[in-house]
């Protein structure tokens, strides 16, 4: 029988032939002899996505507030003028004063280094943590894939919040071993999501094209599925600082997290409580900074989504 | 000549993209009869579904149309959304490519069925159950009544696909449009499915669109071929004109390269070349770049549909050339 | 139907009773009820046996749990040593309390957010949906205590005459009048629900947009069903199934989220119980509150895949 059809069977049919017109039309703009790698295109793509540029530029801003800002500043973190305390903004104290007279910009600068501090590390080691077990899981299944997948299962059993309040407690005394029971709790949530990745990939057919072909465990794991996995890692470590620094500044709020005579945003947030009604430009500021942050890191998080993964439905088009 | 029960004029269909207008259907005109089967076959890219999802009103609604399609007194192109959806499913029906996704997952087949007849018809629910159950038995499925209350993913590919048309002809349409109905299926199934067609066309008289790929298909099946390339309708005729008398250089390409199962062992003849862009067609005659016929005046001016006898017509400069020479036929 | 329902219930239960086992053993490690007292010693012997005694603190951590059960299935969950009295009566009477906030919180933000998730997806690209999606981010970007803070600010001093700030230390306004009822749940209930409505009306939006596109819609359409129909009926159906494991998810974080916002509007419920317990540490109550919400959670998630089985048939089959 004449076959005349180069389209494949199944799925879309007429409106995804549609979208093979519309983008082989796209393509056109473009035509050159070498064709674009992977990177590029996602590189392009990135830099197309208003929102991730705003993002980073926003981020990288609120970084060097934090790390050069106190620099600019006479005062040092712990410098108190007792004098001069409860002040709002002067020219000297951009921030104002807190109780015991000491400035609150350089205090909120070492506040914001801590939480971003925490949030990357945390987030690093999570993630590092998670794809590991997650490939693992996804890609050798059956015993080794029941036995991660429960553990998880069981970390997750109990609220977030709740859990981390009573380890924080107990193992959280400085900051990065407060990062590390923040990473000892977020992994779960990579390993989730590498682990699925990793499983439809391996039944995606090039990789048993791979393994007719001859290709070691290794070669596969490395050349064809971490390729993929890389993309998702790096949206979700975004969104993982974000998430982190969230459920620190709530722990430092609470007094389980961050303590004297460390500061971070959300303890500060917790020290001008006590004055909110007479002063809440006081709570408002650290509690900012923190929205900021997070929402940066989110748009970068959803510009990377956008740039690696063309294929899943972004909100802006 | 009885009127015809759809009359397309000069239908365009025009997508927006970022590089500017994609034309996947440009200037095309054709009538259809009542009780026929009409065939529509090219490429994929060739705008035969976007014809059809055009004639239905369900394209993308960026989608730019001009034109007027001629239904039942009505030009569809300009009724308002009501009264196209009550023509919908009652007065024209469609099945689609692909039936494993075209039925929803979370809803029984006969439940699907009984909603397409009462949203047409005000019966009572028992009623169209009933008629549901009628209509499964036409169409060749065993047990309807069980398999009325299991969901789609209880069913086999060419279960599922008579199922898409009972549903399809539950309210005695007058035009049945096909889209690829058998290609996502296998072979033998495919055989099935055609025939299922064919009982329910000889049963209740509805006039068949049916729009495929499959040049072994339509020989089985069709009363009237047209043939479609790069947006535009390239030739259309009978049956006997399309296979033994094509006045059209792709059409008789596209004859041309049916394997040849009890011939001499040949190379499969190919037609070489891509179909073209279509948001910058080649100047004159889409097919000018790969025809073995092509002259000057073939990158000069896009052909004219011609007629040429009956309901035989072609879109090409040379179209009195082929006549002359022996028009070969299939063997 | 019954069958699946049964074989969830039997992976559950064992799923359950190792959670709980585990979470004894780790709140056990963590807490030590004595810390007061070794600073004290040799003087304080007594009260350093007595604690002992009462929480079987020489007993090995591993089989602490057990006696924990053993109790707990006669209903006794041990006694407070930081608010007072029976833990079980603690929990029922503050539980009480958070439902009345945690509840409305969930109901309401998942209505709102599936309205929203179907609004954006059938407006895409329109400015309501630039609006709405905005609205998310920043939604994502607040954590409940700023935004807690933020509300009590607001609606506290500078709307003094709309909605006063409630202290709740010798309980609500006697009478239970409904309307003042409402009156203070409202801002707990908001801020708590913000976070949720963030987080499902994107993931409902981008189901609902997948949903739209799939084939079986265009056959709906071709059928002649209205677009409400198509829209209510075909799509959301659809697009519920992978939310139902969200609201697991949204459950959880909300008995968090709960914590923080109860203890900012002084609201009774488990939350400053928690915290108090924490402080101290009140073995009993920190155990009998760390096992309700696991067991909460786990419960709800058995319904969430329930619940799963009854939108998606094909679940139903395996």
């Amino acid at each position: 029988m004449a076959d005349l059809g180069n389209q494949p069977s199944g799925s879309d049919g007429p409106d995804s032939s549609i979208a093979v017109m519309l983008a082989a039309a796209d393509d056109l703009e473009g035509l050159s002899d070498k064709p674009k790698t992977f990177g590029r295109l996602a590189f392009e793509r990135f830099i197309h996505h208003k929102l991730a540029i705003v993002g980073a530029a926003g981020l990288m801003l609120i970084i060097a507030a934090f790390f050069i800002g106190p620099i600019l500043s006479d005062f040092e973190v712990d410098d108190y003028d007792v004098l001069n305390r409860l002040a709002g903004p002067t020219k000297a104290h951009w921030f104002g004063t807190d109780e015991i007279g000491r400035d609150l910009f350089v205090r909120t600068a070492e506040g914001g280094q801590l939480s971003i501090r925490i949030g990357f590390v945390a987030a690093g080691l999570a993630t590092a943590f998670g794809t590991v077990m997650g490939a693992v899981a996804g890609y050798f299944g059956k015993a080794v894939d029941a036995i991660i997948s429960q553990v998880i299962n069981l970390i997750l059993v109990v609220p977030a919040l709740i859990v981390l309040s009573v380890f924080a407690l107990k193992f959280g005394s400085t900051w990065w071993k407060l990062a590390m029971v923040l990473a000892a709790l977020l992994w779960t949530r990579i390993a989730r999501i590498v682990r699925g990745v990793v499983l439809s990939l391996k039944e995606q057919e090039f990789v048993m094209a791979a393994r007719a072909a001859g290709a070691s465990h290794r070669r596969i794991i490395f050349r064809h599925i971490l390729p993929n996995v890389i993309g998702v890692i790096a949206v979700e470590i975004t969104l993982l600082v974000g998430t982190v620094i969230v459920l620190e500044s709530t722990l430092s709020f609470l007094g389980l997290g961050v303590k004297p005579p460390e500061t971070s945003l959300g303890l500060l947030v917790a020290d001008a409580k006590g004055n909110i009604d007479n002063d809440p430009l006081r709570v408002l500021t650290p509690g900012i900074m923190i929205v900021l942050i997070v929402l940066c890191v989110n748009f970068l998080g959803d510009g990377l989504r956008d740039a690696l993964d063309p294929r899943s439905k972004s909100e802006r088009g | 000549m009885s009127t015809p029960l759809l009359k397309v004029d000069n239908l365009t269909v025009g997508f927006p993209s970022k590089s500017g207008l994609v034309s996947a259907v440009t200037d095309v005109s054709f009538e259809l009869f009542p009780g026929e089967v009409l065939s529509v076959v090219g490429e994929s890219g060739s705008g035969k579904s976007v014809t059809a999802l055009a004639i239905m009103r369900l394209h993308p609604r960026s989608a730019q149309i001009t034109g007027s399609v001629q239904f039942d007194g009505r030009d569809l192109l300009t009724i308002d959304d009501d009264e196209m959806r009550a023509i919908r499913g009652r007065d024209v029906a469609m099945i689609f490519q692909d039936p494993m996704t075209a039925l929803n997952p979370v809803f029984s087949v006969g439940a699907q069925i009984v909603e397409a007849i009462r949203v047409h018809n005000d019966v009572s629910k028992q009623a169209a159950q009933k008629r549901a159950i009628d209509l499964l038995d036409l169409v060749g499925v065993p047990e309807p009544r069980r398999r009325a209350s299991q969901f789609p993913h209880e069913y086999s590919g060419g279960m599922r696909q008579r199922a898409m048309i009972a549903m399809a002809i539950s309210n005695d349409p007058k035009l049945l449009i096909a889209d690829e109905p058998t290609t996502a299926l296998d072979v033998t199934v495919q055989a099935q499915v055609m025939e299922v067609l064919h009982d329910v066309q000889k049963a209740t008289g509805t006039a068949i669109m049916l729009i495929t790929h499959d040049l072994g298909l339509v020989a089985g099946s069709a009363d009237r071929v047209q043939v479609m390339y790069a947006s535009r309708l390239m030739e259309t005729g009978s049956i006997d004109e399309i296979f033994y008398e094509s006045r059209n250089p792709y059409t008789q390409a596209l004859i041309d390269s049916i394997p040849d199962l009890d011939g001499n062992k040949e190379d499969l003849a190919s037609i070489p070349g891509n179909p073209p862009s279509l948001l910058n067609p080649p100047s004159g005659c889409p097919f000018r770049p790969r025809c073995s016929m092509a002259v000057e005046r073939c990158a000069e001016a896009t052909p004219e549909l011609i007629h040429i006898a009956n309901s035989h017509a072609s879109r090409c400069h040379r179209a009195d050339d082929m006549a002359s020479a022996a028009a070969g036929t299939p063997s | 139907m019954l069958a699946y329902i049964i074989r969830r219930l039997l992976v559950t239960i064992p799923l359950l009773m190792i959670a709980l086992y585990l979470v004894h053993v780790g709140v056990s490690t963590t807490t030590d009820p004595r810390s007061t007292f070794i600073l004290c010693l040799p003087l304080c012997q007594d009260g350093y046996d007595q604690i002992t005694e009462v929480y079987n603190l020489d007993q090995s951590v591993w089989i602490r749990p057990f006696s924990w059960f053993g109790s707990a299935i006669r209903g006794d969950f041990g006694e407070s040593n930081s608010i007072g009295g029976p833990v079980g009566e603690i929990l029922w009477e503050r539980g009480k309390n958070t439902a009345m906030i945690a509840i409305p919180a969930f109901v309401i933000g998942s209505i709102v957010a599936l309205l929203l998730a179907v609004y954006s997806a059938r407006h895409q690209y329109t400015f309501g949906d630039y609006f709405f999606t905005g609205l998310a981010f920043f939604g994502f970007a607040f954590p409940s205590f700023v935004m807690a803070l933020l509300l009590q600010n607001i609606f506290g001093v500078q709307f003094e005459n709309w909605f006063g700030v409630k202290p709740f230390n010798t309980g609500r306004k006697t009478g239970e009048n409904f309307f003042e009822l409402v009156r203070d749940v409202t801002l707990p209930v908001t801020s708590l629900m913000i976070l949720g409505i963030a987080a499902d009306s994107r993931f409902g939006r981008s189901s609902m947009l997948e949903t739209l596109n799939q084939d079986y819609i265009r056959t709906a359409r071709a059928k002649g069903l209205p677009e409400r129909t198509i829209v209510w009926k075909h799509a959301l159906r659809n697009a519920l199934i992978p939310l139902v494991t969200l609201w697991a998810l949204n459950l959880s974080a909300l008995l968090g989220g709960a914590v923080v916002t109860e203890s900012i509007f002084s609201w009774p419920g488990l939350g400053p119980a928690f915290l108090t317990a924490l402080a101290k540490p009140d073995l009993d109550l920190l155990l009998g509150f760390v096992m309700l919400t696991g067991t909460i959670v786990v419960v709800f998630n058995l319904i969430a895949d329930i619940m799963y089985g009854i939108l998606d048939p094909r679940i139903r089959f395996d």
